[in-house]
């Protein structure tokens, strides 16, 4: 096995991820292998670097900041509930509207159109001047 | 873990305190992950801001399939990814190099004792230090080592975290370890 191939077997055995097999092979190849013996050392003072880094504070009142936002956030949702409903009504006037507006269409339809099939056939001025100039030439002979 | 689920359930049923006490818990977690990961305090302050109004908003889609901190992570290293995507439109340029003073100064920890290293300054110059040799590495192994490194994280919730296999997390950490070993060369002469 090469030795990059127990270099990986290394990084995973500080992080105590290694197999019980891997981990024999490795303790093995360290008996015999000053370079990997290096990196081993070397890949613990890392571990000792980070474990010495402290951990940094947030900028102060990280709490009071973010509970702000939140409410802000919080009373922007709550007006947003209302939108569908806000959407619904809107979208039930329309259609109220429409509905009215097509219901007296109908009834105008349904009352306007039988008179208007009526005055076209008895109210054509025409035929009814025609007729009154025949029923005077019967009267009162041929006319001018 | 159990008493992360007890508190999202009693937020998610209108417990405001249950989400405080979520963040008091949990701000130094996400503050120092994204601080590590991003490299600057001022803006990992506002992305972990962030972070808790997400998990505000979307505590509801919380499937509990894995614990809350991973799902908490996961979020986190996604923040992570969208400010550095967004990075890649801006020229930013934090400093990498080491001077010779903070050469000097990390050889000293390491060749002091544990309870000498531990001394309240050495450590802040120490974190500062740490933080330029992790800023000059690449995203995905920046991220990973803070994972492991400063969260502690197993290889199997980093898998969770980063949606990648275990078998990838060993070979990025190896990889990672490496890269930062190059970075801290001056450390390790050559032939010792």
């Amino acid at each position: 096995m090469s030795c990059k191939k127990f270099k990986i077997f290394l990084s995973a055995y500080i992080d105590q991820e290694i197999t019980k097999d891997e981990q024999e092979k490795l303790l093995e190849h360290l008996k015999t292998c000053s370079a990997c013996t290096r990196e081993l050392k070397y890949l613990k003072q890392m571990k000792r670097i980070f474990l010495l880094k402290e951990k940094k504070e947030p900028q102060e009142f990280f709490e009071t900041r973010l509970f702000a936002r939140i409410r802000s956030k919080r009373e922007r949702l709550a007006w947003r509930a209302y939108l569908p409903v806000f959407k619904k009504s809107i979208l039930a006037v329309l259609i109220f509207f429409l509905l009215v507006v097509g219901l007296l269409n109908y009834r105008n339809f349904l009352y306007q159109r039988p008179a208007e099939i009526i005055s076209d056939l008895l109210i054509d001025t025409e035929i009814e001047e025609n007729f009154e100039e025949e029923l005077l030439e019967i009267y009162y002979g041929p006319l001018g | 873990m159990e008493e992360d689920f007890e508190l999202l359930a009693k937020f998610r049923k209108g417990d405001q305190h249950a989400f405080e006490l979520l963040v008091r818990k949990y701000k130094m977690t996400v503050f120092n992950t994204i601080y590590s990961i991003i490299g600057n305090a001022q803006e990992a302050d506002d992305i972990a801001q962030e972070v808790f109004l997400r998990v505000y908003t979307k505590a509801g889609s919380f499937k509990g399939k894995s614990s809350f901190s991973t799902w908490l992570y996961r979020i986190t290293v996604n923040k992570c990814l969208d400010e550095l995507k967004k990075r890649n439109n801006r020229i930013i340029s934090y400093e990498t190099e080491f001077n010779e003073e903070e050469k000097l100064k990390l050889k000293d920890v390491l060749a002091s004792r544990e309870k000498d290293s531990t001394q309240e300054l050495i450590r802040k110059e120490l974190q500062d230090i740490i933080q330029k040799a992790m800023n000059s590495l690449p995203e995905k192994y920046r991220i990973i080592l803070t994972l492991k490194e400063i969260e502690g994280l197993s290889y199997n919730e980093i898998s969770q975290v980063m949606k990648i296999s275990v078998g990838k997390v060993k070979i990025w950490l190896f990889r990672a370890r490496q890269k930062l070993k190059e970075k801290l060369a001056f450390l390790y002469p050559q032939g010792e």
